[in-house]
């Protein structure tokens, strides 16, 4: 008796207990709710005439004056020198720590709360204590960056074949044991990513210029903000330059004489009053009535603290907004850099385009684009739609690339539906949700800029000198990040395994 | 000259043995009931299909011999970044101290290159000790191994498939100078010609038991079969 089935319906396809449909849902789930939220969004646009400044802006990046900067070089170089000490103090806190990573839940909790603050929040707080300083800077850069590499030169060690450590004797000391079997097996993800890394802190360094640093960022930032487009545009393409040419001027044979060299250029030092700095750890940074023992004028301290509610709700929202305009921006633009679509000189165009939204620093992305629209919540989601877009998109075309089609003619947007993109969607997504850290951050950072989020009071408190309500507020903006990070890492593809018939093993070192 | 160790055997000449024992893998039971005895001077060729547990025997050969064994395992055990010569050198990482180690890493301590250099001569390595592991082939990957495993001058050899990927010729040769450097040998195999030619004692796995046990001169390759019969 023979029983045909009923066609799929419209939804069926949501209802299976498979990745694919449960990715589906995921994503219809998150498309759903922003756009459920967007009428919250101030996505308003405030200056009078934006495309005649978007006009000027061009002009000045196609005409770039190269002599309006008074010392574009040595700018150039604090910028390196900073980054590239940043990331040497980095690995010397991390490496330590990334040994004990996953044996301590206090280093791994110690970590994610270090990372959860943003490189220049870190700054605005080292800043009222060590003033403008390269100590300032180095701190800034090394702290969030030794809790990164903790964990993720944690998590590389962990998944290096352990055969080769298996055969040695069981007397082999631990040293030996590490420099001969598990080093050399590790050594070149580590190496190749903290050469990423490197390239991430060359971007914060230039953010550095926005709290006063002298880095390019600091004459980006003056030259644009007073509409010296000519100039800026010269050192926009400075610094393009500089990530471009990364492969060459950053070589590995290279890294000693630019680590001597910089060394000499790292300053100012500041004199730090041991008084202050004491008055400042033990007294400024802690509410009132804490102090004072009065715990119950506690909550009125509290209230004290600006409208804080409009302003994590932004934060939120407008994290969920980039996450999703991240997707967006990255399923339309990997297949310009694929080698499956398009011509060399199509793929040359796309790679261009997206290497540059890649490389801009989305603070400074956002801060061109706020120029152009006013302070809304639109050019923020813009500007992280696009570089993490643009990030994801990169990584989809090569992960594409290495697929051969089962079907050898089909081309175009059925060779995109039908070949290409079920086989890297679930990779798309787990880069998008390890993104969304990431993005978070950010979100927080971009009300330096005058969007109402958490970072746009954390601004002003430290502007007010109101240190205990500053610290207060990046504790908040850190919890809500670590928060985030859980609930991304839940939803991450290759947390969805298949439904299993046995239950999971209990992970080892976890007590019951 | 590497100079062989000697075991003490006990009163009865027996270094390691099993006694109704219940192997496992993975939490997988292997042999429920295995009793094996080893006496010193035994040259044990180990037989029987893939997966029958010829591993899980000679790993706990290893553990219960600890550092009387110089242990060969499959050419994958191989650092595959580091040269040949360090590769060698961990053979006797724990006989350093960790600076020494440490020190050896960035340049090679001459007396040890010395020494592994001669070794690697009579295994057909020479000129490639700089060579990085992976870039060399698997025929040569296999002698890396074996060179490994001579270096820890230990008194018994456990080899687990040692000459599999090198030709016959070279295999018989290799198998000699195992054979001439320790004192006792147990060595899983596939080829029952070389198990016959070059060892005196040949134990057959199958389903969980040992199913041989047996001079090699009182077999012939006919007797093997049965080890290979897939029913």
């Amino acid at each position: 008796m023979s029983r045909t089935e009923a066609p799929a319906g419209w939804f069926s396809w949501l209802r299976g207990d498979n990745v694919g449909a449960r990715l589906l849902r995921l994503t219809l789930a998150m498309i759903a709710i922003t756009l459920l939220l967007l009428p919250w969004a101030d996505l308003s646009i405030t200056t009078h005439d934006p495309w005649g400044e978007l006009g000027r802006m061009l002009k000045g990046m196609l005409l770039p004056d190269i002599t309006a900067t008074e010392s574009p070089l040595r700018a150039l170089l604090l910028t390196i020198a900073f980054a590239l000490w940043g990331v040497v103090l980095g690995i010397v806190l991390g490496f330590p720590l990334a040994l004990i990573f996953m044996r301590s839940r206090l280093v791994r909790t110690l970590c994610a709360f270090v990372r959860a603050i943003h490189e220049l929040f870190w700054a605005l707080l080292f800043l009222q204590v060590f003033g403008l300083s390269a100590i300032t800077a180095l701190a800034a850069i090394a702290l969030p960056y030794a809790a990164t590499f903790a964990k993720v030169y944690a998590e590389i060690l962990a998944q290096i074949d352990r055969r080769p450590a298996r055969m040695l004797s069981s007397r082999t000391d631990r040293l030996s044991r590490f420099v001969y079997t598990e080093l050399p097996l590790a050594w070149q993800r580590l190496s190749g990513y903290t050469r990423y890394r490197f390239e991430c802190a060359l971007r914060a360094s230039v953010l550095l210029g926005f709290v006063g640093l002298p880095t390019l960022g600091y004459y980006l930032e003056s030259a644009f903000r007073q509409g010296r487009y000519h100039e800026g545009g010269a050192l926009l393409w400075a610094f393009y330059l500089l990530i471009a040419l990364l492969p060459w001027w950053a070589h590995r044979r290279l890294l000693v004489p630019w680590l001597l060299g910089t060394a000499f250029l790292l300053g100012p030092w500041p004199s730090v009053n041991p008084t202050l700095l004491w008055q400042f750890l033990s007294h400024d940074i802690w509410p009132q009535p804490l102090l004072s023992g009065d715990i119950a004028a506690l909550p009125g301290w509290f209230s004290g603290l600006p409208d804080l509610l409009p302003a994590i709700g932004n934060t939120l929202l407008l994290g969920l907004m980039s996450t999703v305009g991240s997707l967006l921006v990255a399923l339309l633009a990997w297949p310009l850099v694929s080698r499956h679509f398009g011509n060399r000189a199509t793929r040359t165009l796309g790679r261009s385009t997206l290497i540059v939204m890649r490389s801009t620093p989305e603070l400074l992305l956002a801060f061109i684009l706020l120029l152009l629209t006013g302070p809304s919540l639109l050019p923020a989601w813009i500007a992280l739609s696009l570089h993490n877009g643009a990030l994801i998109a990169f990584l989809a075309a090569r992960h594409a690339d290495e697929i051969r089609p089962g079907l050898p003619d089909i081309r175009g947007i059925n060779l995109y539906s039908h070949e290409l993109l079920p086989r890297i969607y679930p990779g798309i997504l787990a880069l998008l949700f390890y993104r969304a850290e990431v993005i978070m951050r950010e979100t927080a950072l971009l009300g330096m800029l005058g969007v109402v989020t958490l970072g746009f009071h954390i601004d002003s408190s430290f502007e007010y000198l109101m240190f205990d309500q500053a610290v207060a507020l990046l504790m908040i903006t850190a919890l809500i990040n670590m928060g985030v990070d859980v609930l991304s890492r839940r939803l991450r593809p290759d947390a969805l395994p298949e439904r299993r018939h046995q239950p999971r093993p209990a992970p080892v070192g976890d007590s019951v | 000259m590497l100079d062989t160790a000697t075991v003490d055997p006990g009163a009865s000449g027996v270094i390691a043995g099993f006694d109704h024992a219940c192997l496992s893998h993975d939490d997988h039971i292997v042999f429920p009931e295995l009793t094996l005895r080893i006496q010193q001077g035994d040259r044990i060729a180990l037989l029987g299909r893939s997966g029958v547990g010829k591993s899980t025997l000679l790993e706990a050969l290893r553990l219960r011999l600890d550092d009387q064994s110089a242990w060969c395992p499959q050419a994958n055990a191989l650092v595959p970044t580091l040269s040949a010569y360090h590769n060698i050198y961990m053979g006797r990482l724990a006989h350093f101290s960790r600076w020494q180690n440490l020190i050896n890493l960035l340049r090679p301590d001459p007396t040890c290159w010395q020494e592994i250099s001669e070794l690697a001569d009579t295994l057909g390595l020479d000129g490639l000790l700089r060579r990085q592991v992976d870039q060399l082939s698997g025929g040569q990957q296999q002698r890396v191994a074996i060179a490994r495993a001579l270096y820890q001058k230990r008194p018994v050899f456990i080899g687990d498939e040692p000459v599999a990927s090198v030709d016959p010729r070279q295999g018989v040769r290799l198998l000699d100078l195992i054979n001439a450097r320790h004192q006792t040998c147990v060595v899983a195999l596939h080829q029952r010609e070389l198990a016959l030619a070059h060892f005196d004692r040949i134990i057959g796995l199958d389903d969980g038991r040992i199913i041989i046990d047996a001079p090699a001169n009182e077999l012939s390759a006919s007797d093997l079969d049965v080890l290979y019969v897939t029913d």
